[in-house]
């Protein structure tokens, strides 16, 4: 993880499988493929995905409660047990090449006999007049980063999803008051982070508003509701969901659904023999830290397997 | 601020990383025991003792291959002019030729361990995995200075430091970065008007806000495509 020897780069060594994404899914795969014998490597644009910044994570079985950043640590502890090799990195293009891949990043080139997309997904922006400009200056996608920023302020959250409420739950823990701000009805958090929201003192759900504008001067000051109203606020937190970071996939012509997502079947194989993809980034209807692992770890059997009838020509 | 304890798991990474260190390097570490009575401008951030704590718990496994050169400033306040520390504890990894290549004001603790060690790393001599693609593009980029603020319990900027550090270390004195830790250091992330966190400025520009992979803080700095050959 550390540093990893330069050798081992060498252009021509072809991997048996290469993992690209940093999340849980990805770990997972490889520790799988590490267990299997196989030389695995993984390229990653942000280790530990978006659950290292989940504050709490309290739905991963045999772990009763614990941080994002902490169970991507313990997750980094196995990898390392195993010696698998990681690089922080972005492929930007996958070649066919004899039988196996060649993938290009701006730094590196590598060859692979198989891949496992494990990308991930990234956070939906809300695309509204200031969101990025004040970026980093009162706009926020993670609490866990930015939130000791805001210690006795105002802040909102805007999205009604679990994560959202964990969120504002989080944020509750420091700031003067934590506005909830969701165009539903009835926020769709967990039903037991659902009754935490609603016991703080400190969190005000506002329902059925949209917000429009972002305004501030050198930092964020206020934001503006649809039916004209402004709200006075120092800190705003976007949790709207997220897109599948499928860029590469759908420019090496891997089939995708509506949402941008790789289609695989139930062995986490794509429509090009000898690629995987597994967690958010695939079409799985139900995404969570646990059920992208379990794909990563069909992913790497299923690399693993397909391994089997692999030949290099030399 | 909370300093590395005894139990801490990254004290122990620190041990095992650290004890793979194959050929020597030295570092400069800037403190103070009495910034009050110096009648200088210099801040104190952090507290140097338990920085240096820290500090010596790297040099302490790296089986002598790592010298920490602990500067005093209230001793020798020529210190402060001659390496421009405004804060201390500053770290200063200073190349041969006496180039300053990376700046901390921040403890390298938690998940800044790693970042940390791989600079060491890559300081010493240790393959740099940016090396080839900054130095086939070096003739493009003008003397940068990355600005990575931060803070200690934000998971991403570690990746960001790291990344930074390398092409510091790569680009032979046209890349110098600095690490900023903006929970100790608020007037610093005031003025850039910081509240989130990792936040790249390079060459004060406007800021990077969030994390940034390595090809667009290589794009940032030469201001155009990114010529690659392997």
């Amino acid at each position: 993880m550390y540093n990893i020897e330069l050798e081992e780069l060498e252009p021509d060594k072809v991997w048996d499988l290469i993992v690209l994404g940093g999340g849980p899914t990805a770990i997972g795969c490889a520790i799988y493929a590490a267990r299997f014998a196989l030389d695995v490597l993984i390229i990653g644009k942000t280790f530990g995905g978006l659950i290292a910044t989940t504050h709490i994570v309290e739905n991963y079985p045999a772990i009763t409660s614990i941080s994002g950043q902490g169970l991507m640590d313990m997750f980094r502890d196995h990898m390392d047990s195993l010696n698998i090799p990681y690089i922080s990195d972005e492929i930007r293009n996958i070649e066919k090449e004899n039988h196996h891949f060649i993938l290009h990043s701006y730094f590196q080139k590598f060859k692979a006999a198989s891949i496992v997309i494990a990308t991930g997904s990234e956070r939906k922006k809300l695309g509204i007049p200031g969101e990025g400009e004040f970026a980093g200056r009162g706009v926020s996608y993670c609490a866990t980063c930015d939130g000791p920023f805001y210690k006795d302020k105002l802040v909102c959250v805007i999205g009604g999803s679990d994560s959202a409420a964990k969120e504002a739950l989080f944020l509750a823990q420091n700031c003067k008051k934590v506005f909830i701000i969701y165009r539903g009805d009835e926020i769709r958090a967990e039903p037991i982070n659902k009754k935490r929201v609603h016991d703080n003192e400190r969190i005000e759900i506002i329902y059925k508003t949209n917000v429009i504008e972002i305004k501030g001067d050198h930092t964020v000051k206020s934001i503006m509701f649809e039916n004209a109203k402004e709200l006075e606020i120092d800190g705003v937190f976007i949790e709207i969901g997220s897109i599948p970071a499928s860029d590469i996939a759908k420019h090496i012509g891997l089939n995708t659904n509506q949402n941008g997502e790789i289609i695989i079947n139930r062995k986490s194989e794509t429509n090009i023999p000898g690629i995987f993809a597994a967690g958010d980034v695939a079409d799985s209807p139900f995404k969570q830290a646990i059920t992208g692992v379990a794909e990563g770890v069909i992913a790497a059997y299923s690399a693993f397997d397909y391994l089997k009838t692999y030949t290099i020509e030399y | 601020m909370n300093y590395i304890s005894s139990d801490d798991r990254y004290r122990e990474i620190i041990k095992r990383e650290m004890s793979k260190l194959k050929r020597s390097v030295k570092i400069k570490v800037f403190t103070s025991k009495s910034i009050s009575s110096n009648q200088t401008k210099i801040q104190e951030c952090m507290d140097c003792g338990l920085f240096m704590n820290l500090i010596r718990i790297y040099e302490e496994n790296s089986n002598g291959f790592l010298t920490i050169e602990e500067m005093y400033i209230d001793e020798n306040p020529q210190f402060s002019k001659d390496y421009d520390i405004t804060r201390v504890p500053t770290v200063l990894f200073i190349d041969e030729e006496g180039r300053e290549l990376i700046r901390y004001l921040a403890a390298p603790q938690g998940g800044e361990v790693q970042p940390f060690v791989q600079a060491l790393f890559a300081f010493a001599g240790a393959g740099n995995y940016y090396e080839a693609t900054i130095k086939q593009n070096l003739d493009r980029i003008s003397p940068s200075t990355i600005k990575v603020m931060i803070t200690n319990s934000c998971p991403y900027c570690p990746q960001v430091v790291a990344i930074a550090n390398l092409f510091a270390i790569a680009a032979s004195g046209k890349i110098r970065t600095v690490i900023i830790d903006i929970i100790a250091n608020p007037d610093i992330g005031k003025f850039y008007d910081a509240a989130g966190v990792p936040y790249t400025v390079i060459n004060e520009r406007p800021a990077i806000s969030g994390m940034v992979g390595p090809n667009e803080i290589l794009r940032a700095l030469i201001g155009g495509k990114i010529r690659v050959q392997y």
